[in-house]
């Protein structure tokens, strides 16, 4: 089922969750909303669930209106980041719950509802746990049994809230490629919530990231990381070193050194521009080799992290300080030491104009 | 105090304190409850054994006695459902969700507590006594209120209001709205998730509240002292039988009946310590449950 968001607002007393917010979402997709705690992402999908209302603005599932139904009403699938299950039931009953609160008409008999939960124990391979409560499982257990419990009622869609939040890095490294081999079996249109942008590159269709209540850009993880429509989503989506400089004429005065390539010919003359490097698109060499494009720096600290190894140098010229990301071989090669002379130069960047320097 | 040896022992001496004091405080808590608790308890039941367990259960077949226990038995029975249901109603809507005058709420339920019993049972002398707000229209319908049985089933009422409603209302709070918004997601109407989910989830705290409120219903006396008119046989609870027999020199009468309420007392204790230990229990079982890594 595809989801039309248009125009929300919603306001809690003088703070604006979210600010005439539009997305589209197309049936079967798998949608990330992205972005840093506060920017109204959990707020947004809490309204497509139907368990907030929007001060105005309209949802539609299918080109069908349903801003005014509530949650019950839109039959849609939520899991919630602290799980919320029902601690005074078992597994078995926890999943079932769904299906035995329907209206007499439309319940399945005794038989037909314990074949269906079976069904779902297996899917989340918790099959020898039906009798356990949820205060006797593990944090990814009670994720997966709070996802088979949003299953159980076939909603039209899946909405997840910070699905992973609360689990151990390697298990929510597990759970969420198994989130998105999941859905590419059942194809449910699902939103998920996350403020971990690898969680929304990895396992999202498209991201929309977002901050202070808006929309910043949305688009396939690889449109949104390699070219990020705003300064912000730059930032947002991994690490990044920015360098402030002045345009002038035709060429960009970062620091005192001249980075010089296409896109910034139609700059205005003297508008302040700060140009974003990622550390992992820095290369570090001993000499200069008659390369004017980069910039001299000294190294200040090493440190290694597992596979990469991070460098932080001082550029020569601003004094400020330099983040690069090069690999362990490289390092090996280079031999780096603290104090050691290099010259620093970006492979890719991306500038943004900004209206201070700082 | 000097760094010691063993780091393990230092952990655990670090928060405690030396032998004599710990001994000392032990004694006087023990000495204190001996005075003030065991002690008159052992009086009760001497007092009221005096006589030997013959005239001991013979008090009890005095008609006054019989009226005045079943007089409390209805004012608790009538009391203590409606607390339920009003406590039950209070603590959801407040703990489950957000309104004006919230506040206002939880202050108005606090009332009874800061109010003194006798206040409390002056209020519907006020109200419906002769010279009362309702009182005349009241008479002029010949249904009597002050001086007669519903007066005291008010005054109970009033008086126990809070106990329920403040046992749920800190757990309800805690406990927060996710395990009903799921239900909610899960397609269950607003009755179907009280039953199934909220309710479930405060089953001790409920039990708890209603064995305080009973206690209380049934112990009471300022307030009930007030509008009962202490007409023997007919508006006397067991708390206003007792002192009226005291005052009448039947002491081992007034100290039977007393016992009674002193038995009514450690059973509430007891029961009130299952509970404790079967919900602590429950609690114990799931430390982490929801909230342990907020994020």
């Amino acid at each position: 089922m595809s989801i039309k968001v248009r125009d929300i607002t919603k306001k809690f007393g003088r703070f604006t969750a979210l600010e005439q917010v539009s997305l589209d979402i197309n049936d079967g997709q798998l949608v990330a909303l992205l972005g840093p705690s506060g920017c109204g992402k959990t707020t947004l999908l809490r309204i497509i669930a139907g368990l907030e209302f929007p001060d105005c603005g309209s949802i539609q599932f299918d080109g069908r209106d349903i801003t005014d139904q509530t949650a019950r009403e839109r039959q849609v699938g939520f899991v919630f980041q602290h799980y919320a299950l029902f601690r005074h039931l078992t597994v078995f009953e926890n999943v079932a719950f769904g299906l035995r609160v329907r209206p007499r008409a439309a319940r399945s008999n005794d038989s037909e509802i314990r074949a269906k939960v079976k069904e779902l124990l297996a899917l989340i391979q918790l099959e020898n746990q039906a009798q356990r409560y949820p205060s006797q499982l593990s944090g990814g257990q009670r994720q997966r049994v709070a996802l088979a419990r949003a299953l159980a009622v076939q909603p039209k869609v899946l909405l997840l809230d910070e699905p992973f939040g609360a689990l151990d890095a390697k298990v929510r490294l597990e759970l969420r490629r198994w989130l998105r081999r999941l859905h590419d079996e059942v194809h449910i249109t699902s939103v998920f919530v996350t403020h971990d942008q690898e969680e929304a590159l990895e396992v999202a269709d498209r991201v929309a990231v977002m901050n202070r209540g808006q929309i910043e850009q949305v688009g396939s993880p690889d449109e949104v990381y390699d070219s990020p429509a705003t300064p912000f989503v730059f930032d947002f989506l991994g690490s990044v070193n920015i360098f402030h400089g002045r345009v002038e004429s035709a060429g960009v005065e970062a620091g005192t050194v001249k980075l010089s390539g296409p896109g910034h010919e139609h700059a205005f003359s003297r508008t302040q521009i700060a140009t974003y490097v990622r550390p992992h698109e820095l290369e570090i060499k001993r000499e200069r080799n008659g390369d004017s494009s980069s910039v001299p720096a000294t190294v200040v600290q090493v440190h290694k992290v597992g596979p990469l190894v991070r460098v932080e140098l001082r550029g020569e010229d601003t004094k400020d300080i330099i983040r690069a990301e090069i690999s362990r071989a490289v390092f090996q090669e280079l031999a780096l030491q603290p104090g050691d002379r290099v010259f620093v130069k970006a492979l890719t960047e991306r500038r943004f104009e900004s209206d201070s320097p700082r | 105090m000097p760094p010691s040896s063993k780091p393990e022992h230092a952990a655990i001496s670090a928060i405690s304190e030396p032998a004599v004091v710990r001994w000392l405080l032990i004694a006087a808590a023990v000495l204190f409850l001996g005075i003030f608790l065991l002690f008159p308890l052992g009086v009760v039941f001497g007092t009221a054994l005096q006589k030997g367990f013959a005239f001991y259960f013979h008090t009890f077949r005095d008609p006054d006695t019989i009226s005045a226990i079943r007089l409390t038995l209805i004012a608790a029975g009538i009391a203590v459902p409606l607390n339920l249901i009003f406590g039950v109603s209070a603590a959801w809507l407040i703990g489950k969700f957000q309104f004006v005058g919230k506040g206002l709420l939880i202050t108005l339920i606090d009332l009874p507590f800061s109010v003194s019993p006798v206040v409390s049972g002056l209020i519907y002398v006020l109200l419906f006594g002769l010279q009362g707000v309702l009182g005349p229209w009241f008479i002029d319908h010949d249904i009597r209120i002050v001086f007669a049985v519903p007066g005291i089933v008010l005054a109970t009422i009033f008086v126990t209001f809070p106990f329920i409603a403040r046992e749920l209302l800190p757990m309800m709070q805690a406990q927060g709205n996710d395990e009903e918004e799921a239900a909610l997601t899960l397609g269950a109407s607003g009755w179907q998730t009280f039953r199934k989910v909220t309710l479930p989830n405060v089953k001790w705290a409920l039990l708890y509240g209603v064995i305080l409120c009973n206690a209380r219903a049934m112990g009471e006396f300022g307030a009930v002292s007030v509008v009962s008119g202490h007409i023997r046989g007919l508006t006397d609870t067991m708390p206003l039988h007792v002192e009226i027999l005291y005052n009448d020199y039947q002491f081992v009468a007034a100290f039977a009946v007393a016992s009674l309420l002193a038995l009514l007392a450690l059973a509430t204790l007891a029961i009130k310590s299952i509970v404790e230990w079967k919900s602590g229990r429950r609690l114990k079982d799931e430390p982490l449950y929801g909230r342990g890594a907020q994020a």
